[in-house]
């Protein structure tokens, strides 16, 4: 018996198959495309916690934010991928030139996006800005714009290991870059280390080269000149990495692999190195017996002065609104609500960010709850510049890579800041 | 016989009808982007506030291409790391597809847990690779140690030619279980009677295997080769995870300079530049496991 069956298709019933077929396609497309864009949904684009995220993401102030979006009629909708996804999320949709979110995180790329950003920090409320450092909207501006607000006080301060230090009978951190190069001299040996951080990856903030500029302007140095142009081929940028690669002698050697910051906190939480400098975030993790040997051993402490006195650079951990943003006056309003003074509070005690608002910082709970929120008020005192461009990145790559060299010894001090300088002059120049 | 091409003519044009989706979504998600890419790559590409803009840049990205230095750099370290990942692993593949193929390594277990490997996700494997490398607490050179064969922890990452040929023990890892799957399915294709010849005049094991497996996987090994060097030139998670073209960019390969210059750096039509010659290569490398392919299809048909 044959069970062939021989199906005729004619071309008429072809179409009439793939007409259904398309409008199937286009009907799910449609609903798709509509759902998450309402005009009462305000999409978000953050990191994902234990980085600096807003309450939704991050576990803190939830009950609040709940009775926000009650409130304000509003939905929020979060796209929370790692930190290091975010640049390259935002240039994808940035390029695509067509409205994807309506707030979004930055941290040093507001020069670089600043077309694609508008200035509403003049509609936020007096009360708050005046609570605000000025000096926090010196890496938002661009162009004469401000263009951002900064959610967190994040400028990189010394971390030490009470304990070790102790036992060396040194009672408090190093002050001077002699101070730090002896006691790590000391405490180095026996599988320990004086000194720790992850000098892996070049470039951004919180690569190796923004490292540097802690140094540089320790040294008295600057990245650029009034001209716009590289100023650091001189003294000072040649002794601020010569201390840097003077350290290595006493620093875990792992750190030239550490290619983010928790592989050199992990390094300083299981007490095998003494002293780090880390992001403010740093002082709860290392206080939690869940994830630290040196609970209860912790200290903090501005970073050591070199020949100009103390210095940092800027975590510049933002908020901003995007240009097409259909709904930039809710989006708006939800800044407003992260920057609430109770929820700047909850947002130290229960993750460990420190709030940007002054009032906050100095309210005597959260400073019991955070400790070092004390030392980067006064690290806020020193110069903290992080040099941020449109071409950051590019920049920091070409001096990051000649910084590896320095350290790993295969070229020296002199040498990897001049070709640094040289490459940025092009990468400057290339900037038109 | 009019009848006939008439026949033959309509179910050609319905074949047409068929496949026309097919090709339509093959010339979207493969056409345009390889057409788009290169059109890119002749662009000053900037961000501009509405999306991006665009001026004729001519062939200068392709000139700033041949005489940056690190470009050089990373064509020459893609070109080693093919070139060693290749050789280790088809040789090792092959290995494991032998000893897979012997009557004790038949049993299922042994191919689910070769498997495994290949089946965890990219970025899954670089993670786990970046532990067991991790230089103060990492299980090789704790390993290591234990077993007296080092006294200190090395940096398995912190070296320039060190850290690339990590990479690239990470990535034979995961690439070898594919490609011993491969082999083996050659190794089962491979009539019994001709080991049974080639005993039966004297062959040892070695003639056996040079004589009758090696000729009999000659199909298998160049799909291989093929297959294996476009992969392992495109190598891009274990570096991004590992090293991020650390230290000194001395794990920087063409994959990597080419997202570094289009998504970090935001220079899209140099990016572009940097991929186009990528797919240059692998185009080349498709063209060669095409032509592997086609004596077998020929044979089949006259068969």
């Amino acid at each position: 018996m044959n069970t062939n069956r021989n199906v005729r298709l004619s071309r008429r019933d072809f179409l009439k198959l793939a007409g259904v077929g398309t409008a199937g396609l286009a009907l799910s497309n449609y609903l798709a495309a509509c759902a998450p864009a309402g005009s009462n949904t305000l999409n978000v684009l953050v990191p994902a916690a234990p980085d600096p995220a807003p309450p939704g993401v991050g576990q803190f102030s939830l009950d609040a934010f709940e009775q926000w979006k009650k409130d304000n009629g509003f939905e929020v909708a979060y796209e929370a991928p790692p930190w290091p996804q975010l640049h390259d999320k935002m240039a994808a949709n940035f390029a695509a030139g067509q409205y994807v979110h309506d707030i979004i995180y930055m941290s040093g790329w507001v020069p670089e996006f600043a077309d694609y950003l508008i200035d509403f920090t003049n509609d936020l409320p007096a009360d708050l800005i005046a609570d605000l450092p000025a000096s926090s909207f010196s890496t938002l501006t661009w162009g004469g714009k401000r263009l951002g607000v900064i959610f967190t006080l994040s400028l990189l301060t010394m971390f030490y290991n009470t304990e070790m230090l102790e036992g060396i009978g040194v009672k408090e951190a190093p002050k001077t870059w002699d101070d730090l190069k002896g006691v790590a001299k000391e405490l180095t040996g026996g599988g320990k280390y004086g000194w720790v951080l992850n000098y892996g990856a070049p470039e951004g903030i919180g690569g190796v080269a923004s490292y540097w500029m802690c140094f540089l302007q320790q040294a008295g140095g600057k990245l650029y000149g009034d001209d716009g142009m590289p100023a650091f081929n001189n003294a000072a940028g040649v002794d601020s990495l010569q201390f840097m690669v003077d350290l290595m002698e006493f620093t875990d050697p792992g750190s030239l692999s550490y290619v983010g910051i928790n592989d050199a906190t992990n390094v300083f939480s299981a007490g095998q190195a003494a002293m780090m400098m880390n992001w403010p975030f740093m002082w709860k993790p290392a206080n939690d017996p869940a994830s630290s040997k040196v609970v209860g051993k912790v200290g903090s402490a501005i970073l050591p002065a070199g020949p100009a006195g103390s210095a940092s650079i800027d975590g510049t951990d933002a908020y901003t609104i995007t240009k097409l943003s259909p709904n930039p006056e809710g989006a708006r309003k939800l800044i407003e609500f992260y920057l609430d003074a109770e929820v700047q509070k909850r947002q130290v005690i229960d993750t460990g960010w420190l709030p940007i608002r002054l009032s906050v910082l100095n309210d005597p709970e959260v400073q019991a709850a955070a400790p070092n929120a004390a030392t980067v008020l006064e690290q806020a005192q020193h110069p903290y510049d992080s040099y941020v461009t449109p071409d950051y990145n590019a920049v920091t790559t070409a001096i990051g890579v000649e910084i590896q060299k320095a350290l790993a010894g295969t070229q020296s001090a002199q040498d990897a800041i001049t070709t640094a300088s040289d490459l940025v002059t092009e990468i400057v120049k290339k900037r038109g | 016989m009019q009848t006939s091409n008439n026949y033959n003519r309509s179910r050609y044009r319905l074949g047409i009808w068929f496949t026309a989706p097919a090709v339509i979504v093959l010339l979207i998600v493969l056409a345009y982007p390889i057409i788009a890419s290169l059109v890119l790559s002749f662009l000053k590409v900037r961000f501009g506030g509405d999306g991006l803009t665009f001026a004729w840049h001519g062939v200068t990205n392709y000139t700033d291409l041949f005489t940056n230095q690190l470009f050089r750099e990373a064509l020459f370290r893609s070109v080693y790391f093919t070139v060693v990942e290749v050789a280790a692993v088809i040789f090792l593949a092959l290995s494991v597809a032998l000893m897979l193929n012997h009557p004790l390594g038949r049993s299922a277990f042994y191919r689910v847990v070769l498997l495994v490997p290949w089946a965890l996700s990219p970025v899954a494997n670089a993670v786990l690779w970046k532990w067991i490398y991790n230089a103060n607490y990492g299980i090789l050179n704790q390993s290591l140690i234990g077993l007296g064969l080092i006294k200190e922890n090395i940096i398995w990452l912190g070296t320039p030619w060190l850290a690339l040929n990590m990479i690239l023990i990470a990535d034979v890892w995961k690439a070898v279980p594919f490609i011993a799957l491969l082999m083996l399915a050659g190794l089962q294709n491979i009539p019994s009677y001709l080991y049974k010849a080639a005993r039966l005049d004297g062959a040892n094991a070695w003639q056996q295997f040079v004589h009758v497996t090696l000729p009999g996987l000659k199909t298998t090994l160049v799909i291989s080769v093929v297959l294996q060097s476009i992969w392992a030139l495109k190598v891009f998670d274990l570096i991004y995870v590992l090293t991020k073209g650390s230290p000194a960019d001395s794990t920087v390969l063409l994959n990597y300079l080419s997202w570094r210059e289009t998504f970090s750096n935001l220079d899209v039509g140099y990016g572009a530049a940097i991929a186009n010659v990528l797919f240059i290569l692998m185009f080349m490398l498709a063209l060669v496991y095409i032509r592997a392919l086609r004596p077998r299809q020929t044979a089949q048909r006259d068969g």
